[in-house]
């Protein structure tokens, strides 16, 4: 299956104190992936940033698969996070995403994952910051051809998240690609499409936003 | 309570996750919440979570899939006030 899917979440707009009520995350967690959050490998995570930490590998998950099934609805519990793996020397740390960008996750402190969607296993890498998460999901365990990155931006009016998001992407691949007829369009059910010269490319892109922060990942053939 | 007084209330619900106030004004059975009212997807599960307390039901996972639009929306509440 070739896609990609990610997902932003800002920690700085999301409701703490309601995140922690067992009447939300039990809307998002599985029993099992709440156990997982029991385990010591998860000490050093609050449990409202494991909570949006799940929903965005599953939100990407999601996103990954509504380009194969358009159709597809997202019901964050009927994606099953089965695996997930920090760091041994992880510690919650804060980043200033003006701008950042990269090409795989080796060469940071990630959080590695297993989920699956009925008979549908992905991987997805996630990397946790004490003010966001983001996700990508990949359906093998290498990222090593995932280009991402992740904005902060001044106004987080839908429209401007919306037009953002697109000339972030477009510039990230002019770049690697080389190309300046780059436009993205979206197909009906929201999915976005990446076009050169106006023709339709088989290139899979993703766009996320949350209210100051947007993201995006592509993935190119090796 | 009829479809148009749950549909009533329910922009109530939903007031807080948009910003656009010009389509919420304008809503109906067809809106779609993500598409439409450009609401956010983590926000779903807060308008979920405020339209079980505002009803006083419980809304399970199974049928928070089918809460996409304004009308499924309502078809899941009328038929949880039953």
């Amino acid at each position: 299956m070739i896609s990609t899917g990610n997902d932003i979440i800002s920690l700085n707009a999301i409701n703490i104190t309601r995140t922690k009520q067992p009447r939300f995350y039990s809307k998002i967690l599985s029993g099992a992936e709440r156990s997982l959050y029991n385990t010591p490998e998860f000490a050093a995570i609050p449990l409202a940033s494991f909570v949006w930490l799940l929903w965005s590998v599953k939100e990407s998950a999601y996103k990954f698969l509504k380009r194969i099934d358009p159709e597809l609805v997202f019901t964050p519990i009927k994606f099953e996070v089965e695996q997930l793996h920090v760091p041994a020397t992880f510690t919650i740390t804060h980043v200033e995403p003006e701008e950042f960008e990269g090409l795989g996750f080796d060469d940071r402190p990630v959080l590695k994952g297993i989920l699956s969607k009925g008979d549908i296993k992905l991987y997805s890498r996630s990397l946790v910051y004490d003010n966001l998460i983001l996700s990508v999901v990949n359906s093998t365990d290498d990222f090593d051809n995932i280009y991402w990155g992740i904005k902060s931006i001044g106004n987080a009016d839908h429209h401007t998240q919306s037009a953002a998001v697109r000339e972030f992407l477009v510039a990230s691949l002019q770049n690697v690609l080389d190309d300046e007829d780059i436009t993205i369009s979206k197909t009906p059910q929201g999915i976005p499409v990446l076009l050169s010269g106006g023709k339709v490319t088989q290139i899979p892109v993703s766009l996320s936003h949350h209210e100051h922060l947007i993201a995006y990942s592509f993935q190119l053939n090796k | 309570m009829t479809r148009q007084e749950i549909l009533t209330e329910l922009k109530k619900v939903i007031a807080p996750y948009t910003t656009n106030k010009e389509m919420l004004a304008d809503i109906n059975e067809d809106t779609d919440l993500i598409r439409d009212l450009k609401i956010n997807s983590a926000n779903l599960v807060d308008i979920i979570i405020d339209a079980e307390a505002k009803y006083d039901i419980e809304i399970d996972y199974d049928a928070a899939d089918k809460m996409m639009n304004v009308g499924t929306c309502i078809d899941v509440i009328s038929e949880r006030l039953k």
